[in-house]
């Protein structure tokens, strides 16, 4: 269980869910109020695949200069903290879907099978991330 | 407890050596709970990469400062007892402090806690059975032990790993709590009166209290404890990264099957292990330490090759279960083996936590070893990596390990001669 020892080092996104910051800082902020069913924090939920799979969990999130959201870090398979890959997947493939309860079902457009044999996430390497088509496109 | 001391030799009631054995199963089932909880139940606590990996570092590190600290402070207890009843409540309660408050102020000093009372409670529970069954027997106790953890952990790992699955990591964390219950239950079954704390700390029973014990330099400066060291080193530093190594390898080729798997090449060691202990600290008193050492180890650089040349997933679960083989071994000499070579000095704990940091150090280089042993080459060439690491291992073993096994029939006088003289 050692093999945690390395700390990932990134920015994490904050999902802003206050309104953006006024230039005149004497005036009162706009705000923006958000129903649970229209904004959620994403970190640590449980993703799975179209037909159901466990497809590990999201551990973390990156973006571009332009603060797109390029992918999600998702911790993947093992069992009891052995065997499990951080493995970047396209932001796109990822499908957030207001479930009926409080929480937003997360499905990921690719099966066990194409995310299984995907290279791992290295922080301070270049990412390879994993398209919608099961495809390996490095990030820029 | 105001019974004069037991005179040698010692007769523990079954009913201690009962509870002892239930008492070494729970802490092994409170131990499993920690570990890979940790990092997923604070992923769905919303905390970040960063955060997570600096609590596993600092409680790591705890867990490597704390080794020798925690066996001196179970070499200087009068009631073994009470010692590994406080270490288990700490750890029971940083359980609770994780499933209620997962704050980060709060899991770091849970962590900490937890880190720390395990430095305690290893030493404290392997003191608990010599000053039980005393030199004697305690091969056979110490194989008894190595079963009843391995049947903790394979137990608690599968029965747990559900829990985490089917409710949520926080229940995982509250079952460990609940655990506390019934080990503070068992422990006090365990007669204090049997439980002769000089011969607990490694001196002949019966001894004065407050005679001097060795010091820790002349007890570094003992050659077969620095040799024995050595090869705990190397066997941690080729073992500790091989079942992550190999779990992230057979995530990579089979996707359905893959999480059974690994759970199979958890529980699977486990299960030889519960099988094997008690036999292996038998044949220790029958046949001597080494050659048993030398099988345990000789495992291990096989173990190595096979990972880097099997490819079918279900090949490896079996190749895993020589980890079982070593594992049954190790659980036993290495508790032995520090017996034998700390007779009569007082300092049976302080050694486990000399042992102890040893291994911390090599299973903390093993897998960064690795780790860039596959990233800069291949996964085959780190197994070969480890697997030399493990042939040097025992090299060591073979070539300037004594046999630390006391004569046969020594009369108790005799057995300090065993480890040279007394400062």
């Amino acid at each position: 269980m050692r093999d945690r020892f390395g700390i990932v080092f990134l920015a994490t996104v904050l999902i802003a869910l206050g309104a953006a910051a006024q230039p005149d800082s004497t005036a009162s902020p706009s705000v923006t109020i958000l129903e649970t069913q229209e904004a959620q924090s994403i970190l640590g939920r449980d993703v799975r695949s179209l037909t159901d799979e466990d497809m590990g969990r999201i551990v973390d999130i990156l973006v571009d200069g332009e603060g797109g959201v390029r992918a999600a870090i998702i911790d993947f398979g093992g069992f009891l903290g052995v065997g499990n890959r951080k493995i970047a997947v396209d932001w796109k493939a990822l499908h957030f879907v207001p479930a009926a309860g409080k929480r937003y079902s997360v499905v990921l457009e690719l099966t066990r099978d194409q995310v299984k044999a995907a290279p791992e996430y290295k922080e301070g390497k270049p990412t390879i991330v994993l398209g919608a088509s099961g495809n390996l496109e490095p990030l820029p | 407890m105001t019974e004069p001391l037991p005179p040698s030799p010692p007769h523990p009631s079954r009913r201690s050596l009962g509870r002892l054995d239930w008492f070494v199963f729970l802490v092994a089932d409170v131990q499993t709970g920690f570990g890979p909880f940790v990092a997923v139940y604070l992923t769905t606590q919303h905390w970040t990469q960063i955060e997570i990996g600096l609590v596993l570092t600092v409680s790591g590190l705890v867990s490597l400062a704390g080794q020798m600290p925690g066996g001196a402070l179970v070499d200087a207890a009068r009631s073994e007892r009470i010692v590994a009843g406080v270490a288990v409540s700490l750890i029971a309660a940083s359980a609770l402090i994780y499933a209620t408050s997962p704050i980060f102020p709060a899991v770091l000093v849970a962590a900490t806690m937890q880190a720390a009372a395990s430095c305690v409670l290893g030493p404290a529970i392997a003191a608990i059975s010599l000053g039980l069954v005393g030199y004697a027997a305690i091969g056979e106790r110490f194989g008894r032990n190595a079963r009843f953890a391995a049947v903790g952990t394979g137990l608690s790992a599968a029965v747990m790993g559900a829990i985490g699955y089917f409710f949520s990591a926080q229940a995982v964390f509250f079952v460990t709590a609940a655990l506390l219950i019934p080990a503070l239950f068992v422990l006090r079954g365990i007669v204090s009166a049997e439980i002769d704390p000089e011969r607990a700390h490694g001196n002949p029973s019966g001894q004065p209290a407050g005679k001097p014990r060795a010091g820790l330099r002349s007890l570094l400066r003992q050659r077969p404890l620095q040799i024995f060291g050595c090869c705990i080193l190397l066997f941690h530093f080729a073992n500790a990264a091989m079942l992550p190594l190999m779990g992230s390898v057979l995530t990579t080729r089979s996707s359905q099957w893959a999480t059974v798997l690994i759970g199979a090449c958890i529980v699977g060691p486990q299960l030889v292990v519960a099988l094997f202990s008690p036999w292996v600290g038998r044949q220790a008193q029958r046949w001597g330490r080494r050659p048993l050492l030398l099988v345990g180890f000789a495992a291990l650089p096989i173990r190595g090759f096979l990972f880097a040349t099997v490819t079918d997933p279900y090949l490896l679960v079996v190749v895993q279960l020589l980890d079982g083989l070593t594992a049954a071994v190790f659980s036993v000499m290495v508790p032995l083996t520090i017996a034998d070579l700390t007779r009569g000095t007082g300092r049976f704990n302080l050694t486990q936590g000399v042992v102890g940091t040893m291994m911390g150090v090599g299973a903390s280089l093993s897998p960064t070893f690795a780790g860039y042993l596959s990233d800069a080459f291949s996964s085959r060439v780190a197994f070969l990596g480890l697997a030399s690491i493990a042939v040097l291992g025992l090299a060591t073993v073979w070539l300037l390990m004594p046999e630390t096994r006391p004569p046969a029939r020594s009369p108790s006088l005799n057995r300090q001669a065993v480890v040279g003289p007394l400062p």
